[in-house]
């Protein structure tokens, strides 16, 4: 526990950020779950405690007393026997013990708090979520060592347990590029807008159309996201890679999108990210665009089932109506589960993708 | 406003953006995108934040004169100037 962002007596709403604490990997914003006031505080800051422990205790809305809970996801680096005292699902359990997750840094998600097994599998998975970077400056060798570790552990379970498959297509970015010009020149700076926002709302959009690139494999069972929760990956200069989530991105407007893109790479590069953030991505979007890369050939983060990259745009010919030209372009690629969807979906998934775009004033 | 303070002020956007980043260690005539690895969104953050340091427009066609330390501060330089 880093401090309380909150007292005895405060009012607190679904979503206030309460606390902030620190994990083996990073420093996380605790977001709450109940609306209410809290009543006290149980750990006070400075005090090491193993996940799972009631941090905080609120009066619910409505309800006389309850003590719900500030479970932190974080908690220090807890040793194993910590884990003996966290309520966990014995396939959780079992999971955590295959894939080499530390069930001390998994927030459980289940009734009371209880540790499920696809808590473990987004653990495994979250390579970034987890693995927040140690902020500013230069990060301790071991931060960054634990880190690549998560990713490792993540990716390599990635590549051993899902089938990828891989599609691409090139996307004539014209009318984009052309709209986003004319709607910048018209726009004060901090209300820009990046060609990368488009991209991120086709993504979501495209969800409505094949709904089953959206969430998770559980259980030999595709599990739909409960929303469309975009993951961003973003590259960490110190090394390391995180991906957390903007909520929510086919319901907001592109300006909406922006400034939180603008927000949380903000926050992933000074190394706090929220709870909700690290542990909520339905999808992945990666963009290397700027670093010259054309095609991406990602690969999923595990229980997720879809992942779209993006290169650069490019000036390419471009043939249309029997006409040849030169047009921005650039090349969208899907990684997919084939656990979860074929090849013919994923091309639809492309295609409306690409087809969104082309109506860049519909994002 | 002096040279100096311009470029105080480019730095503590730097650093707000790439906490990691000495910007002052930075050679001024050599593009610091490059040299700090910024990546479009990051520039966008350095964009919003020389906006909001210096309180004036910054037209987009104008981003890539910001690029280098001295680019900057001549382009503040001139904008800020009095009757510019």
């Amino acid at each position: 526990m880093v401090e309380w962002r909150v007292g005895p007596g405060d009012r607190v709403a679904r979503g206030d950020i309460v606390a902030l604490v620190e994990t083996e990997k990073g420093l996380i914003e605790v977001e709450i779950f109940d609306s209410g006031v809290i009543e006290s505080l149980v750990v006070p800051p400075g005090t090491k405690v193993p996940v799972g422990t009631v941090l905080a205790t609120i009066r619910a809305d409505a309800e006389p007393v309850r003590a719900a809970a500030a479970t932190a996801p974080p908690a220090a680096p807890t040793p194993p026997m910590a884990a003996a005292r966290l309520r966990v699902s014995p396939a959780a359990r079992r999971l955590a013990e295959e894939s080499g997750v530390d069930l001390a840094t998994v927030t459980g998600t289940g009734p009371e708090g209880v540790i499920q097994k696809i808590d473990v599998q987004r653990a495994a998975a979250a390579p970034e979520a987890a693995a927040t970077p140690e902020a500013a400056a230069t990060p301790a060798p071991d931060r960054l060592a634990a880190m690549r570790r998560v990713i490792a552990a993540a990716m390599a379970r990635s590549k051993r347990e899902i089938p990828h498959y891989y599609l691409a297509t090139d996307i004539d970015v014209s009318r984009a590029m052309a709209w986003l010009e004319a709607e910048n020149a018209r726009r004060a700076v901090p209300d820009r807008l990046l060609p990368s926002v488009l991209l991120l709302r086709a993504v979501a959009l495209a969800v409505q159309d094949v709904p089953e690139m959206n969430g998770f494999w559980v259980d030999g069972a595709f599990r739909a996201g409960a929303g469309v929760h975009v993951g961003v990956a973003i590259s960490l200069r110190q090394g390391g890679l995180v991906a957390p989530a903007i909520h929510d991105v086919d319901r907001k407007r592109a300006d909406d999108v922006m400034r939180e893109l603008l927000d949380l790479v903000k926050r992933a590069r000074a190394g706090v990210l929220r709870s909700s953030e690290v542990s909520d991505a339905t999808i992945t979007v990666t963009n290397l665009g700027d670093q010259g890369v054309e095609t991406v050939f990602g690969v999923i983060y595990p229980p997720q089932v879809a992942l779209v990259g993006f290169g650069r745009v490019v000036e390419r010919p471009w043939a249309s109506g029997g006409m040849l030209g030169v047009r921005p372009v650039v090349t969208a690629s899907l990684s997919a589960d084939h656990r979860a969807s074929d090849g013919h979906r994923g091309g639809r998934f492309l295609a409306s993708i690409a087809r969104r775009l082309e109506e860049p004033e519909a994002l | 406003m002096t040279a100096d303070e311009i470029r105080q002020r480019l730095f503590r956007v730097l650093r707000s953006v790439a906490p990691e980043s000495q910007p002052e260690q930075l050679d001024p005539s050599r593009n610091y995108r490059d040299e700090l690895d910024l990546d479009s969104v990051d520039y966008m953050n350095v964009m919003v934040g020389l906006n909001q340091a210096f309180g004036i427009d910054i037209p987009e066609t104008d981003y890539r004169a910001l690029e280098t330390v001295d680019g900057a501060v001549a382009y503040f330089g001139r904008r800020l100037a009095p009757g510019a």
